[in-house]
């Protein structure tokens, strides 16, 4: 019993250090997990990054210290945030600090690039801020392929299906529930 | 303003849009992809056409540069008149020129299907 215990705590373990892709409507639906504060559920799943992408419908910049910014995928809006504050953060003071200035201009150029009507893909921690679910990014690609965001849809739907939605259909013979595409 | 006030675009395909649409309601975010056919700069209203369907988008909001024959993708409210004709009052549009409108609009279906099956097995 202790065995098949820790089979299925591997299992719902398995995505917890993957950026996992995930449509806004399955995000904003992540519940906290309150024993494990940096880590959020998906159908007992514990999950602690995610990557989305969605066009940017909102952004408001504090310069050097936060961009926050929306991003909205048609499913729903993702909040974001973009920590800008890492020169003086205490958070980074044990970092190289060649590592921490070159971290600071890459988002710098983040910061520029995320405009108001561009795709961007954005990977990072999920986070929780007042009750409501945030993305802390560490990373923003703007897509100009204008069949990006249809292909990322594809993308999560087929993940969720074939991979994320498996995890929670362990049963006790060890089995999984396959749905195809 | 406050990132909770803004909801999202509901992806739609114009030819669903008419007074029968579930979308087709005052103040609905919806989000609308279709060829430019005209453009008045006085009015900033736009004229897009996707297949036997057309929507205005009033543009007044944004800063982008139309092109007539070009493809763009407008996210906004909907403002219905007394007559039921609808505008979209865009606050964000992009040029998506090259995208599969084919493939597009499969998924926009594809993707209603999975919601509605994500929703009706609790994880939505």
């Amino acid at each position: 019993m202790d065995h098949m215990h820790h089979i299925t705590n591997s299992r719902m373990d398995k995505l917890y250090n993957t950026h996992v892709k995930l449509l806004a409507f399955d995000f904003l639906n992540l519940k906290p997990n309150h024993a494990h504060p940096s880590s959020f559920s998906r159908q007992g799943t514990r999950l602690s990054r995610a990557e989305a992408l969605g066009v940017v419908v909102w952004r408001e910049l504090k310069p050097n210290k936060f961009l926050k910014f929306s991003i909205d995928d048609g499913t729903g809006c993702i909040p974001c945030l973009l920590w800008l504050n890492h020169l003086d953060s205490h958070y980074f003071s044990r970092r190289h600090p060649s590592d921490v200035r070159l971290i600071a201009e890459l988002t710098k150029n983040f910061t520029s690039e995320i405009q108001l009507g561009g795709v961007a893909r954005v990977r990072g921690k999920i986070t929780g801020y007042r009750g409501a679910l945030q993305i802390t990014v560490s990373d923003v690609v703007i897509e100009r392929d204008p069949n990006m965001e249809v292909f990322h849809w594809l993308d999560c739907v087929r993940l969720a299906r074939l991979c994320y939605d498996t995890v929670k259909d362990v049963k006790p013979d060890n089995s999984t529930t396959h749905v195809p595409f | 303003m406050s990132t909770s006030v803004i909801g999202h675009g509901e992806l739609v395909i114009l030819e669903e849009l008419n007074p029968s649409s579930p979308h087709f309601k005052q103040g609905a975010s919806l989000r609308v992809t279709g060829k430019l056919q005209e453009y008045t700069v006085e009015s900033a209203i736009a004229v897009i056409v996707d297949g036997s369907a057309t929507l205005r988008i009033d543009t007044q909001l944004m800063r982008l540069n139309l092109r007539i024959g070009s493809i763009y993708q407008f996210i906004g409210e909907l403002v219905i008149e007394p007559s039921s004709e609808a505008t979209l009052k865009a606050r964000v549009g992009r040029n998506v020129d090259g995208m599969d409108l084919n493939l597009y609009h499969q998924s926009i279906l594809l993707l209603r299907k999975f919601q509605a099956e994500q929703t009706s097995s609790g994880v939505a």
